[in-house]
């Protein structure tokens, strides 16, 4: 059984090294505001071990939904160029799914293409017919 | 429905389906002619890409003729934008954090 993923990217620019940026993600403090972050919620823990197979914490306090814990892994870290980690929010959904961010200089600053693989694993269930899920050529169907 | 549509774009032969489909509408036996499968499996499909309400059905006397539901995709294509607009979102607290970090 065959089974790949949907994919949903964003790109942004800062006028911020490459370094800076990078960084931005493993430190805690930063992180805390923007990674996981909702804009209607608050984040009461974020917890780094910045490492390879090192785990995260991130808490985020939501006034629907309570406190939303995502946890993750870090699977690649190479400084400033490429950041590559799973998460999950076990709470919901235990299948875990992974973030790319890749960090190119641009003048001054730099672009960071962050690429989110597996979204729509939490939303496929198995079927009485045992299908194989494959959801590969969804943003082919879509178009 | 979400997790209905999601299912139903799973399967190769019901993306196929839906391709078909987009060019204009057509008979059961018209969209089967493609495929190295019974009429019955296709069948199956449809009823799937019905139930997940991407494809509508009408009689033209004893003609079933099947068409796309141009809003079906609408939820899918919505929760992929709502996703993609979360960690646009994101980025941005990020290049926020970082101005003032200076």
């Amino acid at each position: 059984m065959s089974k790949t993923t949907a994919t949903v990217r964003a790109t942004h620019r800062y006028d911020a090294s490459p370094e800076r940026v990078f960084d931005a993600w493993l430190d805690p403090k930063v992180a805390g505001r923007f990674l996981f972050a909702t804009p209607t919620g608050t984040m009461i823990k974020a917890q780094i071990d910045p490492c390879v197979g090192g785990h995260f914490t991130f808490t985020d306090r939501r006034p629907d939904m309570g406190d939303v814990e995502h946890v993750g892994t870090y699977l690649e870290i190479d400084r400033p160029r490429r950041l590559v980690f799973d998460f999950a929010v076990p709470a919901y959904e235990p299948t875990r799914t992974k973030i790319t961010l890749e960090f190119a200089p641009d003048g001054d600053g730099c672009v960071l293409t962050l690429t989110h693989e597996g979204v729509f694993e939490e939303y496929v269930k198995q079927t009485e017919g045992g299908w194989s899920m494959i959801l590969d050529g969804l943003e082919r169907a879509l178009a | 429905m979400l997790d209905e549509a999601l299912i139903a774009l799973a399967d190769p032969t019901r993306r196929a389906i839906l391709a078909r489909l987009a060019d204009g509408e057509a008979r059961v036996t018209e969209l089967a002619k493609p495929f190295a499968i019974s009429l019955n499996s296709v069948s199956k499909h449809i009823r799937m890409l019905e139930r997940a309400e991407l494809v509508r059905r009408r009689r033209d006397g004893r003609e079933h003729i099947l068409a796309l539901n141009p809003n079906g995709l609408d939820e899918a294509a919505d929760w992929i934008e709502g996703q993609r607009s979360l960690w646009a979102w994101r980025l941005g607290r990020l290049d926020q954090a970082l101005k003032e970090q200076l």
